[in-house]
């Protein structure tokens, strides 16, 4: 399963959207603080412009260029600017030497675009009573001094709020990644078929608890429907086993006591041998749960199982001789485990009897004991038809019976039974490919030392 | 007459038990509770005990226990609802001769019953089985068929001696499966049928009179009779 990505997740994905809104708010803030500001200060100037203007009014025109010259040297800020022209434009005097082209002398406040002049800086050209124009011009130094500092702002919010952002983000991000990471973990053995697992909740009630929660429900639902479901199986299989028992003695007394043609015996017969497997099919189901419910392992004991696979060996060699079968009985020298040796003993059974059924005539079965630095593997290989890969899980589930199957008699719950053994002991049973046959192998240690 | 004591608290199961052994012939008596069975199995007045493993006021371990320790040896066949082969070996473990779950037939029942009678009549030291011409010599490993040595293979001889042993009663296969290999689990009917051939072949050779007869629909028996 892969891991969750830290920047995948929903909170740090939040706080960087809410980053964003907040920085763009940030933004329009100040923006909006400048454009009242900039109005504001726009109208100041244009007053100040058209104040000094007036001012300048009262002045005779021969003293008018002594006057600009006194006010000039007044300006400590050097904002203010003055230029007094011929009616011709020629400078007369002030510190403008030329009248810019884009104010007019009409008395109106412009924006003076001149270089040497900040942006926004205002200015007033008009014609006096001599005939003289007079410029004034105020530069937008506090304008600009506040663009600066606005600016300036901007970029130190920025470099705080995007590191910042980034690590909230992170550092919100990581406790429920972390819980998440919880989650996967515990939903790990529920996918690999225990059914009672369950997600873990914390006391928060938060969204994650919530979907934990409903897992959860789900989990027991499908728990308990399976159960159910099996649990059907098995009382059938239960219930229907003392009557099929009673009709078997009936039919049996039936067979030995009534005189009855040979044809009549020839169905008594056919019937007795449908109830006896009707009956193998029913104990098996039982079986398997029997087996399953155990859970717990207080019937293992030390099993030596050289001498197990010599025994089966033993027991399934006239089957093989008979059925005109090779059985070939390769046990190496493995260590002891902690088995049900009865247990261990139907499964190699179950097996070998198994491979013994599907090979045809001439074929080889081999039982081969080894032993693995984990532990020891036990493979029974065949060279009869296999199983097609796409039918090897199927195989081991309760009366799944392939194609070729259906045409052997049993009951299609022997694999089912070595699997609830396998399951129990906590050993892999895998099949194979023994190219061609079957190959079975069951592996005698603990499934998660092969992981 | 062979006395038997049925001591089954499922009125069903008992009257099943209760026929099967009339039919063969034997005396049954049959009691529901568990302290009154206790009662009458410590009578004296039985050769063999059917035992349901769960009754009534006092259970069947208790009562093969208490059995046991007075000095009652008459054979006992547990009868349970209990499959578990733990059950199984409690049951063994507490004196009980032979285990048998539920549901059962109730022909594999009496024939695991006569087994037991059979068992507890015969003579411990006998080291040389006879049924008609077929003698098998337990120390010295040897069988003959007629003066004649037959050659057999251990599991083959275990179950020559098991079928000579009970001569004349029907063994079922479970029966068979569970005396020569020791396990319970149900072996089907093949596995049990090849050795059988198997064995017949060597034994009852051509030319000379079957001795391991088929029982259909049971199992087999060794021929008793002369």
């Amino acid at each position: 399963m892969r891991r969750p990505e830290l920047w995948r997740t929903t909170t740090f994905r939040l706080t960087l959207v809410y980053g964003a809104v907040f920085s763009a708010g940030v933004m329009a803030l100040l923006g909006l603080i400048y454009a009242s500001a900039a109005v504001f200060l726009t109208h100041q100037m244009d007053e100040i412009v058209i104040g000094q203007a007036r001012a300048l009014h009262g002045v005779s025109s021969a003293a008018l260029p002594e006057t600009v010259r006194e006010v000039e040297t007044q300006d400590v800020r050097n904002v203010n600017f003055y230029g007094l022209f011929t009616p011709s434009g020629v400078w007369i005097a002030g510190n403008v030497r030329a009248l810019p082209r884009d104010v007019p002398p009409d008395g109106v406040p412009r924006e003076l675009r001149e270089k040497g002049f900040q942006p926004g800086a205002r200015a007033l050209a008009e014609r006096l009573a001599s005939g003289e124009i007079l410029f004034v011009g105020f530069d937008a130094k506090t304008l600009a001094g506040l663009r600066a500092i606005i600016l300036s702002s901007l970029i130190w919010s920025g470099a705080l709020i995007i590191p910042l952002g980034l690590g909230l983000g992170a550092a919100l991000s990581l406790g429920p990644l972390k819980r998440i990471g919880a989650v996967q973990q515990a939903s790990l053995p529920i996918l690999e078929g225990d059914l009672s697992a369950r997600l873990p909740t914390s006391s928060r009630r938060d969204e994650i608890d919530m979907l934990a929660g409903i897992a959860n429900g789900m989990m027991d639902e499908v728990e308990r429907l399976l159960w159910a479901v099996k649990s059907v199986g098995d009382n059938v299989a239960h219930d229907l086993r003392t009557p099929l028992t009673r009709l078997r003695a009936l039919l049996y007394r039936v067979h030995q006591e009534i005189d009855v043609s040979d044809a009549h015996r020839d169905m008594l017969d056919q019937a007795l041998s449908e109830t006896d497997a009707l009956l193998a099919r029913f104990r098996a189901i039982q079986r398997i749960s029997e087996i399953d419910r155990r859970k717990r392992r207080a019937g293992f004991a030390s099993v030596r199982l050289q001498a197990l696979v010599e025994q089966i060996g033993d027991l399934y060699e006239p089957v093989a001789e008979e059925q005109g079968l090779g059985l070939v009985i390769e046990a190496g020298v493995a260590g002891n485990i902690l088995a049900d040796h009865e247990l261990l003993f139907e499964a190699l059974s179950n097996l070998v009897g198994n491979a013994l059924k599907f090979t045809p005539r001439g074929g080889e079965v081999r039982l081969r004991l080894t032993a693995r630095p984990e532990g020891p593997r036990i493979e029974i290989s065949d060279n009869g038809p296999g199983v097609p890969e796409n039918e090897r899980e199927a195989v081991l589930q309760r009366f799944y019976r392939g194609q070729l199957e259906r045409e052997v008699p049993g009951s299609g719950l022997g694999l089912s039974i070595v699997a609830a053994v396998a399951r129990l002991h906590d050993f892999r049973l895998v099949l194979g490919d023994a190219a061609p046959g079957l190959k079975v192998t069951l592996d005698c240690w603990p499934v998660a030392m092969t992981h | 007459m062979t006395r038997i004591l049925a001591i089954e608290d499922d009125e069903t199961t008992a009257r099943e038990i209760v026929a099967e052994f009339s039919r063969r012939g034997f005396d049954v008596e049959w009691v529901a509770d568990g302290r009154e069975g206790l009662v009458r199995a410590v009578s004296g007045e039985f050769d063999a005990i059917t035992l349901d493993r769960m009754l009534p006021n006092v259970d069947g371990l208790t009562i093969v226990s208490v059995m046991r320790k007075a000095g009652i040896e008459i054979p006992v066949l547990m009868i349970s609802a209990l499959t578990e082969v733990d059950e199984r070996v409690r049951g063994l473990r507490a004196g009980g001769d032979d285990y048998l779950t539920k549901p059962f037939a109730s022909e594999e029942m009496a024939a695991r019953m006569e087994v037991l009678l059979r068992r507890a009549r015969s003579q411990p030291r006998e080291t040389v089985l006879r049924v008609q011409d077929l003698e098998l010599d337990l120390v010295k490993r040897e069988v003959r068929r007629g003066g004649r040595e037959i050659a057999l293979m251990p599991t083959e001889f275990r179950l020559l001696e098991f079928l000579m042993r009970n001569s004349g009663e029907v063994l079922t296969r479970t029966m068979i499966f569970e005396a020569i290999w020791g396990y319970h689990f149900d072996p089907g009917t093949n596995l049990i049928d090849v050795h059988l051939s198997r064995l017949r072949r060597k034994v009852d050779a051509a030319g000379l009179e079957p001795l391991i007869r088929t029982i259909r629909g049971s199992g087999y028996a060794l021929n008793a009779a002369p």
